[in-house]
């Protein structure tokens, strides 16, 4: 049995530091490519190896790192990791292949930060000690800042400090949390340990209730920040707009916060001093980025800025299905961001694709792209049928089980929810009537269509879109296991 | 073993079309008449599957053809073909057939010939499953899809603005409609959940005959709501209806479906007669089991069906566009079909015979009607009616498949024979039905309701008959006869406009209320009523003979105001029908609809305040974050100043801060 | 014997003088001969204390002190050497290149 899970960081890590030292493009581009597709082999050969059926951890390694501190590198795979790690393992050989052909300067620092991002996330999702999944936590912010840094949009410097900075804050603060955890559960046990399962089981046994509720607040700050919800998100469209298209994906695939709610925040929540606040919280945290996303995605001009508040609109049902803390309203949640991930890659490469040819994103300098950029035109249908949520499409089915589920806990929330569809549904018609249909704008002169790797890597992603949302089961089954650990975790308390 | 051969095959209905979907979108490019083939073998093999399942349930109708299969958690996907299903199937798939045959001459001009028939492929294959479906869920999914597709084929000519414009509206509007579907839908697995004690081994959340069985415990289930105490059943069965409203186009709803005319004349055939509005009255009628324990629901069905059908009349009646007479009158003809369902609280579950019959007829001619329009159209190249006239001796076939369709539509026949066209054999029914109801439950309005759109329905559609092939031409055009592959499907579906409903009057409804006692779910229709205190007496045949002939009455009399103003044209309307007319101002800008729902509701309150006020906010969260990095600039900017670079102010500084230390050990140590 | 307060006297004299030096003068080549005043007046308490306390401790700081503060002075002129090669001038409040 091959060490998965450290080979799942150590592979694109490798690759990353040997795609840094190479001088042509094709080369990094090539070695970066190599190196993501090793990765999704091991991704694959752990997802055949996976026991969808269990909650147990799998693939399990531990090594002793700091003894005295009770440091250890441990990691593994569970039904909460595999979906995001198969996400990634996915998406990024097709970005790799999406921005083959684009010219850019500095080719290997480019592939090299991307295949970098690959590492850190992953490692996050298999960390199963606190000090190991910091570690890989704060290294996403390295190749986000200089990906948005060095190849983002005018206002690219404010933005990636803006991005940094903000999220860096959060994640200090999730720090401050994980050591009062730390402290709280060595004073009581006299052994200290820092692994994720062994102080989430002790968390139930601290006294004092505002000790744990001070803790569970400043973790679960650090993870609504990098979701990010509504009122955290405004370093958000900033970054997703001004990154180059690559970086905004990577963005999409930093499901980390939300992976962290499952991971961590969600079994401690019932023993907080008061659950019921914390669900509301949550709950209306949830709602509120739903409706709130989409409001100001109905007044955006510039295409890619709205495709950034409807993610921050898609994100809220992630908050809101693991508030409803039912198996299968949480197993929506965790579906909503597998989904996510992929509808929000195709949105970002058109986004980007359209930028490419015509030299915009101003929806109303647009029009009749269609006529020009039929193949772009069907795929980017597909993502935005998606992302309005079409059954068929896997944005439905998150939306459906987080929805249905979570209405007998929040009906008020869930409603606020549901309205929000019609309106999500006009921001996203709206800007494909005036972006790609209609009379072509013959301002923007003679345009080409999307190249044929682009179209690939979009249609491959399209049609994961469209499989996973007619048999989401594979996915799904996964989760429903994890799901079920967590909540029956509730039930016992009687949350 | 021909029987179970046939059960085996039913799942092949929708997904043979959808197969051809497939192929035609990505190799139709290559085939002659972009693919059409395969579309119309594909509709064809559903409908002959469905025909023999029809064929045999006619026989037998307990025969149900039932298959469930896991879907993801809780959730199935399954086929469920009873009596209802399977008329609906035979006639979806036939009508589509033709239609389809219709579109290979009609579109044959067309560049983008392969994307219209991958698309209208799939439009098919969405009704289809919608209609076949066993469970909500499923139903939900098709209903989605289907609604997907007519935004595809509204907006097929997408380089038009207004088609774009129309697709896009009609998407959002039923997409209104469709979130409360989708809330009736949480609230109901919600309540399921609850009633049933969370999820159990071998049963399928939301398939009908799961829900059905929980009616009693549903209806039990009471909500305060602003005071009023409503059970569960009734907020689920509005909810549902609201959807129904959205895709049949009721009030008020109703608005995009004229404007679905930007598409090809085909797809609005489609939509109109197979494919799109029947969905929502099908919706009611496959749940109907609840509707009747919820008479409340029943109520607002009926009378929002009756309003809709009266409405969508004024309207038709001022309308100069061929196409936009049709939408409205399609409106109107679905208003009826929803009032023949309302009415099941008196006369039970002959409201789904009567009204499902009524949709099968309207079917026929309504696809009739578009498909001939359509000729019109293609021969003329206008759709203006003010522009036509006189097309009736160039386009003979036409002229007469159309006309007997609009006999149809406006329901002529003997009452008490078995002389009359299908229209009439269907329409009858739901207006002696709507005098049963008035007679038992002394309320007259939706009775009223009927009779006023049976006038109007004749007086516009004579209108349009005489306008158009009557008289001179008023324009030049040069017309010309369609080619066969047009007019055959259009004397079938007249055939059929005429003779279907005579033939099959007395057998159909029965058939059709074997859906739900004899079969499938054997429910009690009586006790569900009971639970919503309705009281059955069905139909009783004994009514007045002046209200037998009412709707004939009318309809003559509309026919003979038509006839007066538009072919003899000795009555001239003049003023009355000019703007300066408040009434017909109103009435032709249609109650001023577009003003109201695009510029006020969706543009000047949901984009203008609600949008604008929430980016105010997004600026002010996002100054306060801006604001920390401001401030912490400004701050150190000032500090900074405190390094002068004189060496002499350092060492002060150094030295008062040991100074400073030592009073304060001193301090300390003496506390201590 | 002399008493070990006088010492400490002297040492905390020294210090002193340092310090006013220190703060008070411009000339950067003065400032470096008072801060080796004050860095003799701790050498003086260490081997003061060495002495009072009959253990050789202090007396090993002193010497390393010492040397420490030697090649503290030859740093030190080099640099202001280098400073005067430059701007012709050994002004520190003239010199404030390195303020903000």
């Amino acid at each position: 049995m091959l060490p998965v899970a450290s080979l799942l960081i150590l592979v694109p890590l490798i690759f990353a530091a040997v795609t840094f030292l190479t001088k042509t493009k094709g080369q990094a581009a090539g070695l970066g490519f190599t190196g993501s597709l090793a990765t999704l082999g091991l991704a694959i050969y752990a997802y055949l190896n996976f026991e969808s059926s269990t909650a147990a951890m799998q693939f399990f390694e531990s090594m002793t790192w700091i003894p005295s501190l009770g440091v250890n590198y441990s990691v593994g795979i569970d039904g909460i990791s595999m979906p995001l790690i198969l996400l990634n393992a996915i998406v990024i050989p097709l970005l790799i292949l999406y921005s083959w052909k684009e010219d850019r300067e500095s080719p290997n620092r480019f592939y090299g930060l991307i295949l970098t991002m690959e590492a850190a996330v992953i490692g996050v999702f298999v960390a199963l000690d606190f000090v190991v999944f910091y570690i890989f936590w704060e290294l996403t912010l390295i190749p986000l800042f200089f990906m948005v840094n060095i190849w983002g949009g005018e206002k690219r410097a404010h933005a990636s400090y803006k991005f940094f900075i903000y999220t860096h804050v959060a994640s200090l603060i999730m720090l401050l949390g994980i050591f009062g955890l730390f402290y709280a559960s060595w004073q009581q046990t006299g052994i200290p340990t820092f692994g994720i399962r062994e102080l989430i089981a002790q968390f139930q046994f601290f006294e004092s209730g505002l000790l744990k509720d001070a803790i569970f607040l400043s973790i679960i700050f650090g993870f609504l920040a990098k979701l990010p919800t509504f009122p955290f998100h405004s370093w958000l469209p900033d970054a997703y707009t001004e990154a180059p298209t690559a970086g905004s994906v990577l963005f999409i695939l930093l499901k980390i916060g939300g992976y962290g709610l499952f991971r961590i925040s969600l079994p401690m929540l019932p023993n907080t001093g008061n659950p019921e606040l914390m669900i509301m919280m949550l709950g209306m945290l949830g709602s509120f980025s739903i409706l709130y996303g989409a409001l100001v995605a109905l007044r955006q001009k510039d295409l890619k800025r709205m495709i950034a508040y409807s993610s921050l609109s898609h994100m809220g049902y992630v908050i809101l299905g693991a508030a409803g803390l039912v198996t299968l309203s949480v197993s929506g949640a965790m579906f909503q961001q597998f989904s996510h991930g992929l509808i929000m890659s195709i949105l970002f490469m058109s986004a980007g694709a359209i930028q490419t040819s015509t030299g915009t994103r101003i929806i109303n300098d647009l029009g009749g792209l269609a006529k020009k950029m039929p193949k772009l035109t069907v795929v980017m249908m597909v993502g935005f049928m998606a992302s309005l949520g079409l059954p068929g499409l896997t944005g439905f089915i998150a939306e459906f089980l987080v929805l249905a589920f979570s209405y007998a806990r929040l009906p008020g929330f869930v409603l606020i929810a549901l309205l929000v569809i019609v309106i999500t549904a006009a921001y996203h018609l709206w800007a494909m009537q005036r972006a790609m249909f209609g009379v072509y704008n013959e301002k923007l002169g003679d345009i080409r269509d999307i190249n044929s790797m682009q179209v690939f890597s979009m249609a491959a992603i399209a049609l994961l879109v469209l499989y996973f949302g007619l048999n989401p089961s594979p996915v799904l089954n996964m989760m429903i296991s994890n799901s079920e650990a967590i909540v029956s975790l509730a039930a016992a308390l009687g949350v | 073993m021909v029987k179970t051969a046939l059960e085996e095959f039913a799942f092949l209905i929708p997904i043979l079309p959808a197969l051809a979907f497939v192929i035609t979108f990505f190799f139709g490019k290559k085939m002659p008449a972009g693919g059409a083939i395969f579309p119309i073998l594909a509709i064809a093999g559903s409908f002959v599957i469905s025909f023999m399942i029809t064929l045999r349930m006619l026989g037998n109708p307990e025969e149900v053809i039932s298959q469930s299969h896991s879907w993801f958690a809780v959730l199935n996907f399954g086929v469920l073909i009873d009596p209802l299903a399977a008329v609906m199937l035979s006639m979806v798939s036939f009508v589509s057939l033709l239609i389809h045959i219709y579109a290979v001459s009609y579109m044959s001009h067309d560049p983008g010939k392969p994307r219209y028939f991958a698309e209208t492929a799939l439009f098919t294959a969405a009704m289809l499953s919608l209609v076949l479906s066993d469970n909500i869920l499923q139903f939900f999914v098709s209903w989605e899809l289907v609604g997907l597709c007519s935004y595809l084929l509204i907006g097929f000519w997408f380089e038009k603005p207004s088609a774009a414009a129309a697709a896009k509206k009609a998407f959002l509007t039923t997409r209104v409609g469709d979130v409360m579907f989708l809330t009736g839908i949480i609230i109901l697995t919600s309540d399921l959940l609850k009633l049933a004690g969370g999820f159990q081994d071998g049963t399928y959340l939301l398939r009908f005959d799961e829900i059905f069985s929980y009616i009693p415990q549903l209806s039990a289930l009471q909500a305060n709501i602003f005071g009023f105490e409503i059970s569960h059943l009734t907020i689920i069965t509005l909810l549902f209806f609201g959807g129904a409203i959205g895709k049949s186009g009721q009030f008020p709803l109703h608005v995009w479906l004229p404007d679905a005319m930007e598409g090809p004349t085909t797809v609005s055939a489609l939509i109109h007669a197979a494919t799109m509005v029947t969905a929502g009255v099908y919706l009611v009628a496959r749940t109907f089991p609840m509707f009747i324990a919820a008479p409340d629901s029943l109520m607002v069905v009926a009378y929002l069906g009756g309003f809709t059908a009266l409405f969508a009349g004024t309207m038709g009646i001022v309308m100069n566009d061929l196409k936009r007479v049709l939408a409205y009158s399609t409106i109107s003809q679905l208003g009826y079909m929803m009032l023949g369902l309302g009415l099941g609280s008196v006369i039970g579950l002959e409201a789904v015979g009567v009204s499902i019959f009524h949709l099968i007829n309207h079917a026929f001619f309504k696809a009739l009607l578009f498909l001939c329009a359509g000729s019109v159209i293609h021969a003329v190249g206008t759709q203006d009616m003010r522009e036509l006239g006189g097309v009736g001796k160039v386009m003979p076939i036409t002229a007469v498949t159309m006309t007997i369709a609009a006999l149809s539509l406006a329901g002529f026949g003997i009452p008490g024979t078995l002389i009359g066209t299908s229209g009439f054999f269907s329409k009858d029914p739901i207006i002696e039905a709507a005098y049963i109801f008035g007679e038992h439950s002394n309320n007259w309005i939706p009775y009223l309701f009927s009779i006023a759109a049976a006038f109007l329905t004749s007086a516009y559609i004579f209108r349009l008959i005489f306008m158009t092939f009557t008289g001179k031409p008023r324009s030049n055009y040069h017309g010309h006869e369609s080619p066969a592959i047009m007019t055959v499907p259009l004397a079938i579906l007249a055939l059929f406009a005429l003779v279907f409903g005579g033939l099959t009057r007395t057998g159909f409804m029965a058939f059709l209320e074997e859906t739900f006692t004899n079969s499938f779910v054997n429910l009690n229709i009586g006790n569900l009523a009971g639970i919503g205190r309705n009281e059955l007496i069905g139909t009783t045949g004994n009514e007045p003979l002046l209200i037998l002939w009412l709707p004939l009455i009318v309809a003559l009399a509309g026919l003979a105001i038509a006839f007066l103003i538009y072919y003899l044209r000795v009555v001239k309307l003049g003023p009355l029908a000019s703007m300066k007319n408040p009434i017909y101002r109103l009435l032709y800008k249609r109650y001023y609809q577009h003003e109201i729902y695009t510029e006020f509701l969706s543009l000047g309150i949901v984009y203008g305040v609600i949008a604008f006020l929430t980016q105010v906010i997004d600026v002010i969260i996002d100054s306060i974050v801006e604001a920390f990095g401001i401030i912490t600039v400004g701050v150190s900017e000032e500090l900074r100043k405190v390094q002068t670079g004189v060496v002499q102010n350092y060492a002060t500084a150094v030295i008062a801060g040991v100074g400073l230390l030592i009073i304060l050990v001193k301090l300390i140590m003496e506390v201590i | 014997m002399i008493p070990l307060v006088f010492y400490l006297g002297l040492s905390a004299l020294l210090f002193s003088i340092g310090i006013y030096g220190v703060m008070t003068h411009k000339n950067g080549i003065r400032m470096i001969m008072c801060i080796e005043l004050m860095l003799n007046s701790a050498n003086l308490n260490l081997v003061a204390f060495s002495s009072y306390t009959g253990t050789l401790n202090g007396q090993v700081f002193a010497i390393f002190s010492i040397a420490l503060a030697a090649a503290e002075a030859a740093v030190g002129f080099a640099i202001f050497m280098a400073i005067y090669r430059m701007h012709d001038k050994i002004n520190l409040d003239e010199l404030k290149i390195l303020r903000w």
